[in-house]
């Protein structure tokens, strides 16, 4: 047996032990909450991650990293739903399962449908009617109308729609001289075509309250746009739309002006507006390096902990050093997501690839910089940490097409 | 079960040392175990991706010998690269454990190897479907490659190159 074939053991053993031990104190801790039911779900979180793992290396060719470490993610944030609130916690492991089941659907409906490039404005179609959907029968829940609650399952469709974006936008560029000279009335509408769409997707998130999702889809286009619009003043002149779009938007709604204040200085709103953020900057404070223990801290009065503020209780009660341990993973994670993309020959797939790493790594630098104070605050998920179903499948969605992209194979 | 679980509860919260019970020891302790864990963790993905990395340096350090692609990529329908480095011992096919991995339909899984013998490099082919051909002569016993021979195999043709032994020749 080589080094490697140990090492790649030793990651799947050490995300079981984590699993087990965890699961095992956060059952103890809420004992007498716990049903038979839960038990055997948690008991099934540990096998099934250790056989997907397993599964994955021997089945799939390519990447062996991007899955593992995202299980190891997803373990951290499990422990701390459960530990918050165990129905909850129940809640997210049948995501976590039904994400290991749309991993492998992606992978293989990237392996196996034919002709994905040239389905530009399919995708761009689907976000439209995602958006519009919500905005019709969605409900508002925490200040942003992005939800739809179907029978007893609340979704969030903006989180399918930012991979859709990404598959709109590679495949516009691998099929850009095909729009370039498009012309209406001697107007070059080829220019300013996908600018239209992406600030279309755009104006429709504003609509519904969802700065999050402008965050993410404004760094997805840039980075994109950066790296393959063949007009270079194209970016020059998206730059200043979004700069004077943000400053607009800034003084015409006023929750964009409380998350400004509130990031200056929320001390002196306390009670009020800067709670959340205070409250997290609390938590982790408390933390310091090791944490208080699980179940030992208090971060059930941080604000939104299961889902917006998880890393801020995380850091109470795992420690600044976990909080660092999850940072440096998304670094690692994002690191082989491009790595992946520097290989793609085909120009749809780089693009995708491109996309995806973008995605990951824009939602959680957001998410991180926003409870840590370093950036204004805007409420997203961090992918595979935080609670959310939609934003578990839509993190494993993405992952699955990265897996495919990540095998060398003949192309369909 | 539920008596069980209570059993559980019941005797994970008495205090052993005053007001400290048995959970928040247990709790205590495992924090640090979780902290080395997932570092244990991140080492071993670091140290893993170290040794891809240092294979990745091994395997594509530019030797003087090489294969070069002849056939435009655009018309092949799989993934190649514009240069293959070679090195003593290389397999060629359409299964992935070969050195160089060609996914043509017309390439066999395991079609042809090349070999350092004594400083020359001598090309097998290794009884495939459809022939390995050397300057379009089909080879039948193993070959010595010459500097700008053209290696044929299924729809892609590549240039063999060797500047070492250039001015041999």
């Amino acid at each position: 047996m080589t080094t490697k074939q140990v090492t790649e053991r030793s990651l799947r053993r050490s995300v079981f032990l984590f699993q087990a031990l965890a699961l095992f104190l956060v059952i103890i801790y809420d004992a007498e909450r716990m049903t038979l039911n839960r038990l055997y779900f948690a008991l099934l979180l540990v096998g099934v991650t250790y056989i997907a793992n397993l599964l994955v290396r021997k089945l799939l060719k390519g990447e062996p990293y991007l899955f593992i470490i995202a299980t190891f993610l997803l373990s951290i944030g499990t422990i701390m739903i459960f530990r918050l609130d165990s129905t909850s916690g129940f809640k997210q492991i049948i995501w976590i399962l039904a994400g290991f089941v749309m991993y492998f659907l992606s992978y293989l409906a990237m392996r196996f449908i034919p002709k994905l490039d040239k389905l530009t404005f399919l995708y761009f179609g689907l976000a439209v009617l995602l958006f519009v959907a919500t905005l019709a029968v969605g409900r508002e829940i925490n200040g942003a109308r992005n939800w739809i609650i179907v029978g007893p399952i609340s979704i969030q469709p903006t989180e399918i729609s930012k991979i859709l974006l990404v598959l709109f936008i590679a495949s516009y560029y691998s099929r850009y001289h095909q729009f370039e000279d498009l012309r209406v009335k001697n107007f070059p509408a080829g220019n300013y075509l996908l600018l239209g769409c992406v600030y279309f997707l755009m104006g429709l998130a504003v609509l519904q309250k969802d700065l999050g999702t402008v965050l993410i889809f404004a760094a997805i286009f840039l980075a994109m746009q950066y790296i393959y619009e063949p007009k270079r003043k194209m970016i020059l002149f998206n730059f200043l739309l979004m700069a004077g779009g943000g400053t607009v938007a800034t003084l015409l709604f006023s929750h964009i002006r409380v998350r400004l204040s509130t990031w200056i200085n929320p001390w002196e709103y306390i009670d009020t507006i800067g709670y959340q953020i205070t409250q997290s900057l609390f938590a982790i404070a408390s933390g310091g390096f090791l944490g208080t223990g699980i179940g030992l801290g208090m971060p059930q009065t941080i604000p939104l902990a299961e889902s917006d503020f998880i890393f801020a209780a995380i850091c109470e009660e795992m420690g600044i050093l976990t909080g660092m341990g999850i940072i440096m993973l998304f670094l690692l994670l994002c690191y082989r997501s491009y790595k992946i993309a520097f290989r793609q020959t085909d120009f749809f797939s780089r693009a995708v690839a491109i996309g995806l790493a973008t995605m990951f790594a824009a939602q959680s630098m957001i998410i991180f910089g926003g409870v840590l104070k370093l950036i204004p605050l805007t409420g997203i998920t961090i992918p595979f940490v935080s609670y959310g179903g939609s934003s578990m499948l839509a993190s494993f969605i993405a992952l699955g097409i990265l897996q495919c992209l990540s095998e060398e194979r003949e192309r369909a | 079960m539920t008596e069980i679980l209570n059993g559980l509860e019941r005797f994970f919260s008495t205090n052993i040392f005053g007001t400290l019970s048995l959970y928040d020891v247990i709790s205590t302790g495992l924090k640090y175990v979780f902290v080395f864990i997932i570092y244990y963790f991140i080492f071993h993905i670091i140290r893993l991706i170290y040794l891809d990395i240092r294979a990745i340096d091994r395997d594509e350090t530019p030797s003087e010998v090489y294969l070069r692609l002849i056939t435009r990529p655009e018309t092949l329908n799989f993934k190649v690269n514009e240069i293959y480095y070679l090195n003593p011992q290389n397999s060629i096919g359409r299964g992935d454990e070969n050195s160089i991995v060609l996914k043509d339909r017309f390439i066999s899984k395991l079609h042809a190897k090349i070999a350092e013998q004594r400083g020359a490099y001598v090309l097998e082919d290794l009884k495939s479907a459809n022939g390995t051909f050397v300057n379009d002569r089909r080879i039948l016993q193993p070959t010595r490659l010459n500097n700008r021979d053209v290696v044929r195999l299924g729809d892609v043709e590549l240039l063999f190159v060797n500047e070492v032994h250039d001015h041999d020749d």
